[in-house]
């Protein structure tokens, strides 16, 4: 049939046709061409569906960034570090990480406990703990302290034990079989 | 079909080698000299994280194989789309075990040392990867999306692993994977932490199956649900060309009529 031909009723069939086979394309690419346009209240409330987790994951990000990184950096100070930096300190709160030296640990008065630390050329620092040391606390393991210096003694409010990535058994040559009998 | 079949085998070998592992872990195994029963955790909590690791991976690999044009596919960004929502529920028990392991052996539940923040960040990452998918979109617009954005995110996957290394941190070093892959566990112990990556690594090949062909199903309903919309706009339009035939025909009759 030669383009003349067609009646007007052949053509409107034929424009149907292609409008039809782009909407199924469309529709292939998943584009929501079927819904309606919204009206401008429908639009804000749905952009405002859409972008809110990414909102609210941008604060989540940006606040672990700040909170976390800025501490994460600089973790902790050394018992060497420490005691370089006596003078500047002052009262500030901060992190001291040392190894609970043996036989140094007292029970106080205040519910915790008072030790000392060493850094790794074994110079000490003294330590005065107002809280509940943590299960694993004991000597020989590092500790991570949260407090402030004062001439000389940390005082602190929170101890983290710092254990090794090392599993060893407690009784290697004594394994446990099923129902907690010994071999 | 296969898939299914892969599916089953691999659940159930997860759930057999996860039962081993608890067995070995908490009545076989002796407890460690410094940390006792606390360190019970360590057959879990490292091999969840590596599932994590695993699973963005895998999703990073998925996402380059779909943004690299020869092999361009949907499938990509599905399997992309699945080992990523596996891997924020294992990121998540990361946390979870971490934190569990973290208040009697350290003390604290949490604390902004360099391995949990990261970590943490990890998480928000990849929530903010599936968030973007859940945007409505183009099949293939939303698949270079979040292919993009997957390649953005793993960055964080090496320096969480390397932060224990390159910052001070209360979180311990590599227990296995260090440098010189010299291992710090012995014995049975060593045996049973294998084994619980081995179970939980199963676990996640096992979800990312099931994911995987539930996203298949997703895609083929909506097809059948196109190819029934367009079949009944095609009978509409039909209906209503006979309409406006039959309407013309009355019309024209009737003209014919009121001429005679």
């Amino acid at each position: 049939m030669k383009e003349g031909d067609r009646t007007p009723l052949t053509q409107d069939r034929e424009r149907d046709r292609l409008s039809e086979q782009q909407e199924v394309s469309d529709l292939l690419n998943d584009r929501a061409i079927f819904e309606p346009p919204l009206p401008k209240r429908a639009k804000r409330r749905r952009a405002l569906k859409i972008w809110s987790p990414f909102v609210v994951l941008a604060l989540a990000l940006g606040f672990l960034l700040v909170r976390g990184l800025g501490n994460a950096l600089v973790y902790f100070r050394t018992v060497d570090e420490t005691l370089s930096m006596e003078a500047t300190l002052g009262t500030s709160t901060f992190r001291l990480e040392g190894v609970v030296v043996p036989q140094s640990v007292t029970t106080n008065n205040q519910g915790g406990v008072d030790f000392q630390v060493s850094g790794v050329d074994g110079r000490r620092i003294s330590v005065i703990d107002s809280a509940n040391p943590p299960q694993l606390f004991q000597a020989n393991l590092p500790v991570v302290l949260v407090g402030y210096l004062s001439h000389g003694t940390f005082y602190s409010n929170q101890i983290m034990v710092k254990h090794s990535s090392s599993y060893i058994a407690a009784h290697p040559s004594r394994v446990a079989s099923l129902g907690g009998k010994k071999l | 079909m296969k898939l299914k079949i892969a599916q089953r085998y691999l659940a159930a070998s997860a759930l057999v080698a996860i039962a081993a592992t608890v067995v070995l872990g908490l009545f076989i195994t002796p407890p460690d000299a410094v940390q006792g029963n606390l360190a019970r955790l360590v057959y879990v909590h490292p091999a969840v994280a590596w599932v994590a690791y695993l699973a963005y991976g895998v999703t990073t690999l998925a996402s380059s194989l779909y943004l690299w044009r020869p092999t361009r596919s949907l499938r990509w960004d599905r399997l992309a789309s699945s080992s990523a929502e596996v891997g924020v529920v294992f990121t998540a028990l990361t946390l979870i075990t971490g934190s569990i392991w973290g208040r009697p052996a350290w003390g604290v539940w949490w604390t902004w040392d360099a391995r949990l923040t990261t970590t943490a960040i990890l998480l928000v990452l990849y929530l903010g990867y599936l968030a973007l998918r859940a945007v409505p979109m183009p099949a293939d617009k939303r698949a270079k999306r979040s292919a993009i954005a997957a390649l953005f995110a793993f960055i964080d996957v090496p320096i969480v692993h390397e932060s224990v290394v390159w910052w001070r941190t209360l979180h311990q070093g590599a227990t296995v994977a260090s440098l010189g892959m010299n291992a710090k566990i012995h014995g049975i112990m060593a045996w049973t932490m294998l084994l619980g990556f081995v179970a939980f690594t199963l676990a996640y090949c096992a979800l990312v199956v099931f994911r995987y062909r539930i996203a298949q199903g997703e895609d083929s309903l909506r097809e059948r649900q196109i190819s029934q919309w367009q079949s009944e706009r095609l009978a509409q339009s039909q209906s209503d060309a006979d309409r406006v035939s039959e309407l013309l025909d009355n019309a024209n009759s009737k003209s014919n009529v009121k001429m005679v």
